[in-house]
């Protein structure tokens, strides 16, 4: 784990003097030290958390569903939360705490839904993903209609740049709202890392080996749809961290969730940070963060799923 | 000694296990009857998996079934007949996964539990497969490394669903002499399901013949395992031969 930590360290104070504006490490200037400590610095920490709660709830549900394929979305958690902020772009003048508010909330009554119906068309894990999909597909068909029916000189650009995910502009008081639920979800996830291996196992499995599977799957649904909705609702859609983490994290440290849940944290959040800073400074405007990390992610995929059919055809 | 009293159990409005009697006080036990009987379903019901519609289950005068699923887990190993890893996890993994009812959830595995899953990867002789992962094993390495962790999970009771199943004509025999073995070494009470009775006759100590979810007929295995009870319960004719001090039974025609 001390290297994941190193290898995080090093990407954290890279992405401090990362950016359009070049500070000497060496000579401070009053400008310097406000873009820093008030401008880089509070960006840097949100978007480390939002990459290490997109992760562990990327690698919650694949033990949860017994799934290498299952990302943060998959009982509906994003689409939610994309719906919720669409809404309060639509309906209030644009206030980043409505939006992040609003898309927190929808994100959460996505899960909740998807839980819910999921008892009336299967059996336990089978069903929770049925009802996900379908959830997902509510949700995103609303967010469409959204964007068909917004103002689009004013609105629906806000709302397209929304959907792409940005880290742009975030200051201390964005972490503010975001630190409580995305705080609880990476913590409750890293200490019940030992419980995702038997869960891994399947239902009656866990179950013969004494794992009280309906309580610690609705706890592990909570915490990823806490760290998925509060990760959404400040930074946007990002897609692929959640899918790609935990498989970067497994080539490095095995399949054991003891080491795998701590290594996945530091994998997504140095992923994220570092898709960050190219967001920032690759160009003179802002690219959207979505961009870049599918930009990445999905090549990075494909190296590893082949890398892993090579060592399992030998 | 393991107790079992007027146990039902169903699937929604289907009768699957009916007013099952069911005693063993040492040994091995085994469940023998054709596919749909029960068997899987019965020790299931005994492992905590399903939940008996009614009836006890007791484990040296104690009712289990009130339990939770941890302190069950404590008293009660088992092994399914299909195991199936989506992950890779190496063979101590899986061993140690075992210990999981003696595990503070929070805290994870500790010391004695790493010696402990040592000593159980050591009895079966698993040691030089520790770091493969499960799924790389052969069908009887598998069987081993389930047995193993059984084991580690150290329950008084240990169920084995079907534990020759899939497996070669040596497999069996090496799965069923060393859960034999761990029964008499460790002293502990096992039920097994099995599809040969031929296997029933050289390892168990009691039989309970079980059809259409009752159970026909129980006692020790020499004298369950007749012409006139096999013909019974899998509907065919079959005959009783000796060969030396041994004894087989071998299926003539269906009937």
């Amino acid at each position: 784990m001390k290297k994941f930590l190193t290898l995080y360290i090093l990407v954290f104070i890279g992405s401090l003097f990362t950016g359009r504006l070049l500070v000497n490490p060496l000579h401070f200037s009053t400008l310097s030290k406000t873009i820093l400590l008030d401008v880089r610095l509070p960006r840097i920490i949100i978007a480390s958390l939002a990459g290490a709660g997109l992760s562990l709830a990327g690698l919650a549900f694949q033990n949860l569903f017994r799934n290498y394929l299952a990302g943060p979305n998959i009982v509906g958690a994003s689409s939610g939360a994309a719906l919720g902020a669409v809404l309060a772009i639509l309906f209030f003048s644009f206030n980043p705490l409505y939006i992040q508010l609003s898309s927190f909330i929808f994100g959460i009554i996505a899960v909740t839904i998807a839980y819910k119906m999921s008892k009336l068309v299967g059996n336990g894990i089978v069903g929770l993903l049925l009802a996900g999909i379908a959830v997902s597909a509510l949700f995103t068909s609303m967010v469409g209609m959204a964007k068909y029916m917004a103002d689009p000189y004013d609105k629906l650009p806000t709302i397209v740049f929304w959907l792409l995910g940005s880290f742009s502009g975030m200051r201390w008081r964005d972490l503010l709202f975001l630190l409580l639920p995305i705080s609880i979800g990476i913590i409750g996830i890293v200490l019940l890392r030992w419980p995702f291996n038997i869960l891994s196992l399947g239902d009656s499995e866990a179950k013969s080996l004494g794992l009280n599977v309906n309580i610690y799957r609705k706890v592990i649904i909570v915490l990823a749809a806490l760290s998925v909705s509060s990760a959404t609702a400040i930074g946007g859609i990002i897609g692929w961290i959640g899918l790609v983490s935990p498989h970067i994290a497994r080539l490095l440290v095995g399949y054991d969730n003891r080491r795998l849940v701590p290594a996945s944290a530091f994998v997504g959040a140095t992923l994220l940070l570092f898709c960050d800073d190219i967001a920032r400074s690759i160009a003179a405007t802002e690219l959207p963060i979505s961009v870049i990390t599918s930009l990445i992610g999905a090549p990075l995929l494909i190296l590893i799923l082949a890398r892993r059919f090579k060592y399992v055809k030998n | 000694m393991l107790k079992i009293k007027h146990l039902y159990f169903s699937y929604g409005k289907k009768e699957i296990l009916k007013n099952i009697d069911l005693q063993l006080t040492g040994g091995i036990g085994c469940l023998l009857g054709p596919n749909g009987a029960g068997k899987s379903t019965l020790l299931k019901c005994i492992a905590g998996i399903l939940n008996p519609k009614a009836g006890e289950i007791q484990l040296n005068k104690r009712g289990i079934e009130k339990l939770n699923f941890k302190e069950r887990a404590k008293f009660v190993s088992y092994a399914p007949q299909e195991f199936s890893v989506n992950f890779p996890y190496t063979v101590f993994e899986i061993v140690l996964m075992g210990r999981n009812p003696h595990i503070n959830i929070l805290e994870g595995p500790k010391k004695e539990d790493i010696e402990e899953t040592k000593k159980a990867i050591q009895t079966l002789k698993l040691a030089k497969f520790e770091n493969i992962p499960f799924t790389s094993l052969s069908g009887g390495e598998k069987r081993l490394t389930l047995i193993a962790r059984a084991l580690s999970q150290n329950g008084q009771l240990m169920l084995f669903d079907e534990p020759t199943s899939f497996l070669d004509f040596r497999n069996q025999l090496i799965v069923l002499t060393v859960i034999n073995k761990i029964a008499k070494r460790f002293k502990k009470l096992v039920l097994v399901s099995l599809h040969d009775p031929n296997l029933a006759l050289s390892f168990c100590d009691k039989v309970f013949l079980l059809k259409e979810g009752t159970i026909l007929k129980n006692g020790n295995t020499d004298e369950v395992i007749t012409e006139e009870n096999i013909d019974l319960l899998y509907s065919l004719k079959s005959r009783l031969v000796k060969l030396g001090n041994k004894r087989f039974i071998i299926p003539e025609k269906l009937l």
